[in-house]
């Protein structure tokens, strides 16, 4: 019944992931004979819960990725691949962030992923689907992840920024999915808690992957930090780095310790300055060896594999700066040598590049205040929403009170349901008003919103200033919609 | 189609490498139309839960990928930037007038290569700031048209998670980009200043050519086109965009004497 949509939509997304797509989005792939249920009985149900815990936990936390410390901020979750172990890897990528929430993550990590994916109904197209996008398998993750929490001191502000980060953090609770067998209780949560839920897909579908391929734990599932760590040496060569983003591209072999993990750091200038401290003591870009530098660095969560590329790149734009952007540079360097060959005068090359920065100069200019704008938008539907639920929960509070009431009951909900709307459409011309001051393009984009609230299911003419409030009051969710409705 | 067809144009103008770094915009907005053109779908039920997975799972696919390839980019240009303040402190001092070999032709000549390399790199970081927001934007518009289509509430959730991404928190690129409008100002500011207009023509025919500057007058010529005006207003779509000097910018967009690709 609803395999078939699924698989249409797998193969479509399995297109677009392969950036091959040419939009032959019907044709349906095979659909891969590893159903989700099975995978699932595996994960003890702990692990899921104190994931979903965790998962829920962070879209709460909105600490900024660029960290300001020493530049050893970000946590990457390395994605070596190998283990088969979903609950580690759940648990672990959450810990390196933040060694002192560790322990936790580990549990809750692998709760977390649990309670979305497992539903009843066979999801098999699904769990075939993720088992292609190998490479968000969470497998990888684990492993990685594990030392991690051996090594990394607490480090607690990066823990919730990163696991919002990683969008495809499915990570921690990827293994955990798999084994979850509530699928309703998955789709309520889907229902009910948006932030996790996205972040709960990619868990829960790469999570399906990696079940899928490594359905053999490689250690036993502890329940406490300890053990994991225990477990952490062995299975871990390579520490992830705790200042980096996560980037899990998977490997999906199931050799635990021979994929090359791919964490990504974000390297920041003051992490590139001491690593080039590091370089320059060790006798420079030529002779230092990786290992050294790590060593040197003394940085948490760097692994010698980001050192190592680091220093590749390192070494390419020292010593052959032409060849580091790659090969579009090269081919623009002759063309640009052409060309100022064929200048006469060191006045007209001069004269280009003042014209070439200015242009680039505007660009950036307007891609700043774009990017503004579009924070500010987000912010102020951030905050419509806040206000619109704020509203309806002292709504929902006068209806339990009104309800008591036998006869008045329908005509008050209605008084309640028109001062509603109205201290809603008051509340957002506070809101309009406090931002006044902003440019001209924000207000009236305010103007706009303080007719519905934030709400952007709306077309643009239901934007224009509707007498009724019920647009105002139907937000963003469809209940107070339904109510308003029939309000008016 | 608008937005699509423009990213399309941007995508075929950009530097090779980054062709296949953009949203797929097309396919997802297919995908969307798929999923609204499906018998209604209660919300709760498992067939639209399911659908939203897999849309989920494609936008935070797309998200990786953006990352991926930012950090990446973000990582070079951290190291060229610091490559590119040590040349010109080598310069100095080998060539400059304390230096140990003072030698004002070599000095001019090494300082010409270095701010060359310098214009290039501030414009293609500028690029990857653009990359970015242009893939947000795509993003975004892509969360409005699926709220819209199927009466889902994914954007505004699914937005504010975005806007944490590494790919968008672009400060570091940015901090660099003045960092790099700086040293020029402040490096090379004696060596500009003769006999502008005359040149200025043959300037122009001159980098229109080069590819950084091609792609960020693209870009900006990109960017005015999305940002001329929404059919669907709302308020949460962004302004008209006003370029001061936007005459500048048209005239160096059309000449290509020397055919780049």
């Amino acid at each position: 019944m609803e395999a078939r949509p699924l698989s249409i939509q797998r193969s479509g997304a399995r297109q677009l992931n392969n950036l091959g797509v040419s939009g032959a989005m019907s044709s349906s792939l095979p659909v891969l004979p590893t159903p989700l249920e099975e995978t699932y009985p595996k994960l003890p149900d702990s692990r899921q819960i104190s994931m979903e815990r965790e998962v829920r936990a962070r879209p709460a936390a909105h600490t900024t990725l660029v960290p300001s410390n020493s530049g050893v901020v970000g946590h990457i979750f390395s994605s070596s691949s190998g283990f088969s172990s979903d609950l580690q890897y759940s648990s672990v990528s959450p810990h390196e962030k933040h060694s002192g929430k560790t322990p936790y993550i580990s549990q809750s990590s692998t709760n977390a992923a649990l309670p979305l994916p497992q539903s009843s109904h066979s999801n098999k197209p699904q769990s075939t689907t993720s088992s292609h996008y190998t490479k968000e398998s969470s497998s990888s993750w684990c492993p990685e992840s594990l030392p991690g929490i051996i090594d990394f001191p607490t480090n607690t502000t990066l823990h919730n920024s990163q696991l919002e980060s990683s969008s495809c953090s499915g990570v921690m609770s990827s293994e955990d999915f798999s084994k979850r067998n509530d699928w309703q209780d998955w789709a309520d949560q889907l229902i009910t808690d948006d932030d996790a839920l996205a972040t709960n897909w990619n868990e829960l579908l790469s999570d399906n992957n990696m079940t899928d391929l490594e359905p053999k734990m490689a250690y036993p599932v502890p329940n406490t930090p300890a053990s994991i760590l225990v477990h952490q040496p062995q299975v871990q060569q390579q520490l992830p780095a705790s200042s980096g983003e996560i980037r899990n591209v998977v490997t999906p072999s199931s050799s635990a310790n021979s994929a090359p993990a791919k964490p990504r750091m974000r390297w920041t200038p003051e992490l590139h300055e001491a690593f080039v401290e590091a370089v320059n003591q060790l006798g420079g870009g030529e002779r230092a060896t990786p290992k050294g530098v790590l060593k040197l660095m003394k940085v948490e969560g760097l692994t010698i594999y980001h050192v190592k590329s680091h220093l590749q790149k390192y070494r390419t734009a020292r010593y052959r700066p032409d060849s580091l952007e790659g090969s579009e540079e090269k081919r623009l360097t002759p063309l640009e040598e052409i060309s100022s060959l064929d200048l006469k005068t060191g006045i007209e090359i001069t004269e280009a590049l003042r014209l070439q920065m200015e242009v680039q100069k505007r660009l950036h200019e307007q891609l700043e205040i774009q990017r503004n704008l579009q924070l500010r938008i987000e912010e102020q539907g951030r905050y419509l929403q806040m206000m619109f639920e704020k509203q309806k929960s002292g709504l929902d509070k006068l209806k339990s009170s009104s309800s008591n009431l036998e006869n008045p009951s329908t005509p008050s909900s209605d008084a309640i349901q028109d001062s509603l709307a109205k201290s809603e459409r008051e509340g957002s011309q506070v809101d309009q008003g406090k931002k006044r001051s902003d440019t001209v393009s924000v207000n009236s984009m305010l103007e706009g919103s303080s007719q519905e609230l934030g709400n952007n299911n709306q077309k643009a003419p239901e934007t224009e200033a509707p007498e009724g409030s019920e647009p105002n009051v139907s937000e963003s969710s469809l209940q107070p919609t339904k109510r308003s409705r029939t309000d008016k | 189609m608008k937005f699509g067809k423009r990213l399309n144009q941007q995508v075929q103008e950009t530097l090779p490498g980054w062709r296949d770094k953009f949203l797929s915009y097309k396919n997802l907005k297919k995908l969307v139309k798929l999923i609204s053109s499906t018998p209604p779908l209660l919300n709760g039920s498992l067939e639209y839960v399911k659908a939203e997975a897999e849309f989920v799972y494609l936008l935070n696919n797309e998200i990786d990928k953006f990352n991926a390839f930012f950090m990446e980019q973000e990582e070079d240009f951290v190291i060229k930037h610091k490559e590119l303040q040590q040349r010109i402190q080598r310069v100095i001092a080998i060539y400059g007038a304390n230096g140990s070999q003072p030698s004002v032709t070599e000095y001019k000549e090494e300082m010409g290569k270095i701010k060359k390399d310098i214009v290039n790199f501030h414009g293609e970081m500028v690029l990857l700031v653009n990359y970015s927001n242009i893939n947000y934007t795509g993003l975004a518009k892509i969360l409005k048209k699926y709220d819209k289509r199927t009466g889902g509430l994914l954007r505004l959730p699914f937005i504010q998670k975005v806007l944490k991404q590494p790919f968008f928190t672009t400060e570091l690129v940015s901090k660099l980009v003045k960092e790099c409008e700086n040293t020029i100002d402040s490096v090379f500011a004696v060596q500009e200043i003769e006999e502008e207009k005359k040149e200025r023509r043959e300037a122009i025919t001159v980098t229109s050519g080069e590819g950084i500057f091609r792609n960020t007058v693209a870009a900006l010529l990109t960017m005015q086109e999305i940002r001329s005006g929404s059919s669907t207003y709302s308020q949460f779509s962004l302004p008209p965009l006003n370029l001061p000097d936007s005459e500048v910018v048209q005239s160096v967009q059309l000449n290509s004497p020397i055919a780049i690709l």
